[in-house]
């Protein structure tokens, strides 16, 4: 059975509304045409190779490259380096629609523009001039490189060490779940070091740099590469590798992630959207019991709830980007968007196959949604780990 | 005398329906007709008024600028209350032309073509072909006879007589013409048509459709995306909106999804039979007889029993 | 090459909905640029890359128009032209074509004046050759392949038997076909740039002269197109549908 994909421009409606009661009229036009854009574009180029790629047939780099060329990594970037300095919600609400497009390229380009955002942030002027221009436009591509096989949640315990030898660094030590890995041909690593933790950035090309086997058993987000990266006797220039001070790489990359969990809350309000849209299109044809699954109750019921789910996740997202764009702290909003994000889609999606009943079970097109959905409670933060973060941030206030 | 309701197509066949579609306006109008033939008569010239010859200082079908000086020259000259032109590319522009010209509304696509006090009424396809619209225009008009929106007049042409007008500068030229190999039986005029579409993978695959085609005894032709994107087949193959209006008794359409545009083009076929393996393609909704089901299987299924039989 | 562009913006049609009485809700419907017309606005851009030059994308609409001209600019065109027309004021085709004519003609030098083949919704395909007759321009029509020279125009015109090469001298005017090129997208830069571009807006009174044509053309209803076919399906394997389809058709007398 042939499931009809969504029309990326039912989401122009909902992202209208977004835009025009979070910035002036003429900038929610301008924005609004720039979303309606990349819609068509995703439509007609990424949306027909999506299946495939979960199936193991397609090669992402295709599809990463319309979203490159479309400058989707450089809208919230500022000018200078190849960024177009628009706010970040515009960014946001674009990888809602990559997310909705295919969830595995929204995921490697979301994960790169961490990167890129790092050195944005974090680097020195010759980093920022060597290679923002580059990871904006997509020709290079980065991965980001925290988590290891003994720690994820607790990062702080990370066991990779860079070691301080004159002018370089040493880096020794192993990375697991790296998107991208085998790709990119920068990654932001994470070490520890004598006064912290520190970012590294280190050339795919370094002899040091090892990619092991791809992880080929994912449940989902199988269009992206994902392997184990370790770092043997890795030799990295201080001066060229060091991103932003040596003892707070940590403190970074908190910052970081809470801008990426935005992101990766709004790649899986557009996961949801398309389940839901496939949903919505079946119950309307299919019938039973002299009506159509559109009819019932119980249907509508659900359909009401996946609406207010998806609206509420999308809303509370946007809500953190805003305070990130009014330079206030985001910390917790971002936290809770992404949680509330990535659970509502696990929901959603799930509801979306029980809605399709026997064609959901057993048609990729359909369930891989949720299989997609599914890394998203576990990485980039899981919701045990934002829990307590969201929690301890209430109490504080409290005190 | 009460000006006449004037007929043109440069397509012979297409004359006699526009023919057919004037003689009714003139009744109604109380009027005559008068068919224009340029250059020269057509064998089998179908009418059932006076025939008015034109010819001029040089070719006038040669090219639409002067088809329609010419057609615009007759008009002032005989007066005219409407101008019934045959929908054909080349007839657009010609219709087009002369109601510039002549500064006059001009209509296209029509069919039940009435008049109603002083204003041309007719039916045509709006939005896609989704949906139908009722237009008026004041006359004197022109307006363009949609093919297989009347059935040729039966009849041999009235008195006849020679016009002389002048072309006109030549603005267009043409420089050279290649013709297609190409040798397709005419869809227009087909009783039977097979139609293929997307769901055949490669140009190859149309054999199968070919196959079936030639087992019917039936004319094949296309969705656009064949002959428009992918060029497996010529753009007179293309049956839709923006190409051919089929009308045949049997209309097969094989793996062909059904955009508006496409179903525009068939919705006057008789029996209307789809296969698809997509059973929510929206062609099934115009479907007399459907088989959802891959085409690779089923279209050498009917041709064997077709040839069995 | 001062190139124009004519475009018009038309009602989604595969968004458009029917009320219960078949009438199509045109109150708020999705507009976009009509699809022909992005072959148009390609071929002109083309040719401004090729000759250099500026491109002038020109409509005459309402106010939702405006979006068909920034995604017309997005593509490639220089600046914008907006035939403002109000809801009562509705031209035919040959009222349109008049004013387009117009605003053309205040433009000054024109080279090339390309439009498509026709409007998405409508599809009279008349408006090219109108406006050339106002302009007193050669027309080539249906071109699947343009090619400027030395001040002529060369186009390959799909016909029915074949192709027939046309040229004319410029300034002459240009309906291209859908078979003419591949539209690009554009990248969000040129989203965002196109939407800062200043659009010229002309009301149509100030076109509109004492010659103008008023030809009374009124669309008196719309309705639904209804279907009414049987919808019968045959199931079973290949052959057995097959055979099923081929005795309902003899029943039907068509075979």
């Amino acid at each position: 059975m042939e499931v009809r994909s969504v029309l990326l421009k039912l989401l122009g409606a909902e992202h209208e509304q977004v835009l025009l009661s979070l910035y002036e009229a003429e900038g929610a036009e301008t924005y609004g045409s720039l979303l309606r854009s990349l819609s068509t574009v995703l439509e007609d180029n990424v949306i027909p190779l999506s299946l495939a790629l979960d199936q193991g047939k397609g090669d992402i780099k295709e599809t990463r490259k319309v979203l490159f060329e479309q400058g989707v990594c450089k809208l919230s970037h500022p000018g200078g380096y190849g960024g177009m300095g628009l706010p970040f919600g515009v960014y946001a609400l674009a990888m809602e629609l990559a997310g909705a497009a295919d969830a595995s390229t929204a995921m490697s380009l979301g994960i790169h523009n961490t990167v890129a955002d790092a050195i944005a942030q974090f680097g020195s002027g010759e980093q920022k001039r060597l290679l923002l221009p580059s990871l904006l436009s997509g020709e290079k591509l980065a991965a980001f490189a925290l988590t290891e096989p003994s720690s994820g949640s607790d990062a702080r315990s990370m066991r990779t060490k860079a070691t301080k030898e004159g002018k370089n660094y040493v880096i020794q030590g192993s990375k697991m779940f790296i998107t991208n890995a085998g790709e990119a041909d920068v990654y932001l690593v994470f070490a520890s070091t004598g006064s912290g933790h520190g970012a590294f950035l280190v050339e795919g090309s370094n002899p040091g740099l090892k990619v092991g086997k791809e992880l080929g058993e994912k449940l989902g987000m199988r269009g992206s590469h994902t392997a184990e990266v370790r770092l043997e006797k890795c030799k990295v220039v201080a001066e060229d590798s060091l991103l932003g001070n040596e003892g707070l790489g940590f403190e970074h990359a908190k910052l970081l992630l809470d801008s990426s969990r935005i992101v990766m809350g709004m790649i899986c309000v557009g996961i949801a959207r398309t389940a839901y849209g496939k949903a919505l299109a079946y119950a309307k044809e299919r019938e039973l019991f002299g009506k159509k699954l559109s009819d019932l109750q119980l249907t509508r019921e659900k359909f009401a709830n996946s609406a207010i789910d998806i609206s509420a996740a999308r809303l509370l997202c946007m809500h953190a980007s805003r305070l990130k764009e009014l330079g206030l702290p985001f910390t917790s909003e971002a936290a809770q968007g992404k949680l509330f994000a990535t659970e509502m889609a696990v929901r959603t999606c799930d509801a979306a196959v029980q809605l399709l009943g026997g064609y959901g079970y057993t048609s990729d097109d359909v369930h891989r949604h949720l299989r997609d959905a599914r890394l998203l409670t576990i990485g980039e933060g899981a919701s045990e780990v934002l829990r307590m973060l969201i929690a301890s941030q209430e109490l504080e206030q409290e005190t | 005398m009460t000006a006449s309701v004037l007929s043109y197509s440069e397509n012979a066949d297409l004359a006699g329906e526009v023919s057919a579609a004037v003689a009714e306006v003139a009744k109604q109008l109380g009027t005559d007709v008068l068919a224009l033939e340029l250059d020269e008569i057509s064998a089998g010239l179908r009418s059932s008024g006076r025939v008015v010859l034109v010819k001029g200082d040089r070719e006038l079908e040669a090219e639409a600028d002067s088809a329609a000086a010419a057609i615009a020259q007759v008009a002032k000259a005989k007066g005219f209350r409407a101008i019934l032109v045959g929908e054909t590319r080349f007839g657009t522009v010609v219709a087009a032309k002369v109601a510039a010209r002549l500064k006059v509304g001009s209509l296209g696509m029509g069919k039940n073509l009435r008049v109603e006090g002083e204003r041309l009424v007719l039916e045509r396809d709006a939005y896609g072909g989704k949906f139908v619209a009722r237009v008026a225009v004041k006359m004197p008009c022109v307006a363009m006879v949609q093919a297989g929106a009347y059935t040729a007049i039966d009849g041999a042409p009235g008195p006849q007589e020679t016009m002389k007008v002048t072309a006109g500068a030549q603005k267009v030229a043409l420089v050279d013409t290649r013709l297609s190999q190409r040798g397709a039986t005419d869809i227009k005029s087909a009783r039977i048509v097979v139609s293929a579409g997307r769901g055949f993978a490669k140009k190859e695959d149309l054999a199968l459709a070919q196959d079936l085609a030639t087992a019917l005894g039936a004319a094949l032709g296309c969705s656009r995306p064949l002959s428009s994107d992918l060029g497996w087949m010529g753009e007179e193959a293309h049956i839709g909106l923006t190409g051919a209006y089929v009308h045949p008794q049997l209309y097969l359409a094989v793996g062909i999804s059904g955009q508006l545009q496409h179903v525009a083009g068939i919705k006057d076929s008789k029996v209307i039979v789809v296969i698809n393996k997509d059973g929510q393609a929206p062609i099934f909704q115009v479907a007399d007889y459907g088989i959802v089901g891959d085409l690779y299987d089923v279209v050498p299924a009917l041709t064997k029993i077709l040839k069995q039989s | 090459m001062n190139i124009v562009v004519l475009v018009k913006s038309a009602v989604n049609e595969a968004e458009l909905r029917a009320d219960p009485a078949g009438h199509p809700v045109l109150n708020g419907a999705a507009m976009k640029m009509s699809n022909f017309d992005m072959n148009g606005v390609e071929e002109a851009v083309r040719q401004k890359e090729k000759n250099g030059g500026t491109v002038i994308v020109m409509t005459l609409g309402g106010a939702e128009a405006k979006k068909a001209i920034r995604e017309a600019m997005a593509m490639g065109g220089t600046r914008a032209v907006h035939i403002v027309a109000e809801p009562s004021d509705a031209p035919d085709s040959l009222g349109t074509a008049y004013l387009l004519a117009k605003a053309i003609k205040r433009i000054g030098e024109v080279d090339l004046v390309v439009c498509s083949e026709g409007a998405s919704d409508t599809y009279q395909g008349q408006v090219g050759a109108m406006v050339a007759e106002f302009l007193d321009m050669p027309f080539l029509a249906y071109a699947r392949k343009v090619e400027t020279v030395e001040g002529k125009v060369r186009c390959e015109q799909g016909a029915e038997k074949g192709v027939r090469v046309l040229e004319a001298k410029l300034p002459a005017v240009v309906s291209v076909v859908s078979e003419a090129n591949v539209p690009r997208y554009p990248t969000l830069l040129q989203v965002m740039v196109a939407g800062r571009k200043a659009i010229e807006d002309l009301p149509l009174s100030s076109l509109k002269g004492a010659d103008y044509p008023e030809t009374g053309m009124e669309v008196l209803d719309v309705t639904l197109q209804s279907a009414n076919r049987k919808k019968v399906l045959f199931e079973g394997s290949p052959e057995e549908a097959a055979s099923k389809l081929v005795e309902a058709l003899k029943q039907e007398g068509v075979l």
